[in-house]
């Protein structure tokens, strides 16, 4: 019993941590049609750029978070304004092979820049929470650490904010205007590309806190955004690419399903049980669990 | 903007291609004598491969410094297989190829010395291992060599290791490195401790690629063993024992020269303390040579060398007793390799054995190197010492 308590909550980490990158894919598919590829390498620079600010800075650990969360928002904006933006009225398929050039250039750059050795946050610059030894301890013997409560809260958190964000604010209308229809909502007076650049932001901050979590329990190399990327990517279809509320679903869904198949059939089949469940999801939704029909538009 | 685009996907570009070092050989009349290393300068290995590097490089140093080989000069090489098989095959073909190379030390990773070992033969040219130590590596090729022990070797000694010294240790997990070094390990581990009667409660795969090891370690835990054997490298063993500390798990954690790496110690932080460990050689238990190669190792370059730059020193430098006895410049290519194989090859007693700073080398019909014992060290105080106790009668 506590063995599956903390299965459950250790999938929900994972969960949370796909479903804070999930999004970041599934909010620019729905408003430009394009899988971003190199926002697994936003996620990684996230890592990097709060480890560098607090080890090569001295920043402190809680402001160096926000910190880069709003260097990796610039830089997010920045990839759309360089890589994407020229390419808006291109065929698709340019876009989507740009999309897979930056994220190996970024990822080649992270090599270059910070070598290809893992890094670890020094463990005593790390605020009380995130010191893995610290942990509740649940009746029937099972650990829950600070750390596992404060990602799950945080992604939780950060969700519901998401959504409040996109269904109650002007600038969340605007973005549902331009996933509906692009053209129309430039007609309406709304600055599309004000509103992409935006969304880029937003999600490359979402993806940057995630690449925090996981830099602070795991480790940070130049690949962690590939392989943390996939999965999340996978979660956003699970979803419904395009669906926000379904990237946050697929997040939980993909995690969960990870953690158990690891940890109760083999670890061999880690990512083939969270893809199966995938490939099933599609097969019944072809358009994932929240996806609208496709064919919306042509 | 356009330029822009034409811009990042040139650095895109030149960043990958930048990533493998161009072996660019222009014919010189200049008498020098080529020997690749190949290892893993980057990927998941990099650390082992750094120390690789350092460690030939200080032999190829000594060598130059002190008159070459007959007068001529020795270039070491450097080749990166990454630590991956597939790039090892490339690396190997490219080495082959080269009619300027003489040998090969290396791989390091078992697979990668698996990958190329055909390659090699095919070519004729020997593979000197410093540090694959998974039990096929040499079979089924007369080209391929190694200057360490074999993995069932060092998986029946850490068993009998935790049978008889630390009799505390009543049961024991394995969780293992699925590719052929932590699988080949694995499995020797696995039928010593069933031989001799260790109770084995669990036994868990993981993938190279992972960096959360939760869901495994959960299942682990549940299990409540009192030791878990760390069949793999350092970079997840050092995750393993942060998180498996992190999940509430007081066993004791065991590793093998995988985890033989300062590397491990930054990845673990305080968690390394007490994970005990076994290697094909250790600075503490060694002569006088290997003291002296080590402050040389440090003013050359900084820091103290490992396990592994001693191994290649070693390697590097019975490449080069084999070329000064052997070379033949009026020889052809594909004759001085051989006669560098041949040459290892009737080191096959301990008499003719190689006397290097790990002690003596010989080989058995394979290419292996059976003479060697297992070293056992712990983490005490952030650092790699000598267990107290040590069981070197096992040969």
């Amino acid at each position: 019993m506590a063995q599956f308590l903390e299965q459950i909550i250790n999938g929900l980490v994972l969960g949370g941590i796909y479903a804070l990158i999930a999004v970041g894919y599934t909010m620019v598919y729905g408003i430009i049609q394009l899988i971003n590829f190199a926002h697994g390498e936003i996620f990684m620079f996230g890592a990097y750029i709060a480890l560098m600010l607090i080890t090569v800075f001295g920043i402190p650990f809680w402001i160096a978070l926000p910190l880069s969360m709003v260097l990796c928002a610039i830089l997010g904006m920045l990839i759309d304004l360089i890589a994407y933006r020229p390419l808006r009225n291109a065929p698709r398929l340019s876009a989507l092979i740009t999309a897979i050039g930056v994220s190996l250039a970024l990822q080649n750059l992270a090599r270059m820049i910070w070598s290809a050795r893992d890094r670890q946050f020094p463990p005593e610059i790390l605020p009380t929470v995130f010191q893995g030894q610290n942990a509740f301890l649940l009746p029937g013997g099972a650990t829950l650490p600070y750390r596992d409560v404060f990602v799950i809260l945080l992604a939780l958190v950060l969700m519901i904010a998401l959504n409040r964000l996109i269904h109650l604010t002007k600038i969340g209308k605007a973005m549902r205007a331009c996933a509906q229809n692009p053209v129309a909502a430039n007609l309406m007076g709304i600055k599309t590309n004000q509103v992409i650049a935006i969304t880029f932001a937003i999600g490359s901050a979402l993806g940057a806190i995630a690449g925090i979590m996981v830099g602070v329990s795991e480790s940070v190399t130049p690949t962690m955004g590939y392989y943390k990327g996939v999965a999340a990517f996978a979660a956003a279809v699970l979803g419904g690419i395009g669906n926000v509320t379904g990237a946050m679903l697929g997040g939980i869904i993909i995690g969960v399903a990870e953690v158990f198949g690891a940890g109760y059939i083999s670890s061999g089949y880690r990512l083939a049980i969270a893809y199966i469940i995938m490939i099933a999801v599609i097969i019944i939704r072809p358009s994932g669990l929240f996806g609208r029909s496709t064919g919306h538009r042509a | 903007m356009r330029n822009c685009i034409i811009i990042l996907l040139i650095v895109g570009l030149v960043s990958v291609w930048g990533c493998q070092p161009a072996s660019k050989d222009k014919q010189e009349p200049q008498r020098e004598l080529k020997v690749a290393v190949a290892a893993p300068f980057t990927g998941n290995a990099a650390a082992f491969g750094e120390m690789i590097k350092r460690g030939a490089e200080l032999r190829e140093k000594e060598i130059n410094e002190a008159g070459g080989i007959n007068g001529m000069k020795l270039t070491l090489i450097f080749e990166d297989d990454a630590g991956k098989d597939a790039e090892a095959s490339l690396v190997a073909e490219r080495i082959a190829n080269n009619l300027q190379i003489l040998a090969v030390v290396g791989h390091f990773n078992s697979s990668c010395s698996l990958a190329g070992k055909p390659i090699y033969k095919r070519a004729g040219i020997v593979e000197l291992s410093p540090g694959s130590t998974n039990v096929t590596v040499c079979q089924g090729s007369d080209w391929t060599f190694r200057n360490l022990y074999r993995d069932d070797f060092q998986g029946q000694f850490i068993a009998r290791y935790i049978d008889e010294i630390l009799t505390d240790l009543q049961s024991v997990a394995v969780f293992f490195d699925n590719d052929d070094y932590g699988r080949g390990l694995r499995n020797a581990f696995v039928e010593e401790s069933q031989k001799i009667g260790l109770n084995l409660v669990a036994d868990e795969a993981y993938e190279r690629d992972s960096t959360n090891f939760k869901a495994q370690l959960t299942s682990i835990k549940a299990k409540n063993p009192d030791a878990i054997f760390i069949s793999g490298l350092y970079g997840q063993a050092g995750l393993i024992v942060k998180q498996g500390r992190e999940a509430g798990i007081a066993a004791q954690f065991f590793g093998a020269d995988g985890v033989d790496s300062p590397d491990f110690l930054t990845i673990a932080g305080p968690a390394a303390e007490g994970t005990y460990l076994t290697t094909p050689f250790t600075f503490g238990a060694a002569g006088e040579d290997a003291q002296q190669m080590a402050s040389n190792f440090e003013a050359l370059h900084g820091v103290a060398p490992d396990t592994w730059a001693a191994l290649t020193y070693d390697a590097v430098g019975m490449i080069a007793e084999a070329l000064e006895k052997t070379y033949n410049s009026e020889a052809s290519v594909a004759d001085n390799r051989k006669a560098i194989r041949d040459h290892l090859a009737s080191l096959d007693t301990p008499e003719e054995g190689y006397m290097g700073v790990t002690g003596l080398t010989y080989f058995d019909i394979n290419g292996d190197t059976v003479n060697k014992p297992a070293y056992v060290k712990i983490v005490k105080n952030g650092q790699f010492v000598a267990a107290d106790q040590q069981l070197l009668d096992l040969n």
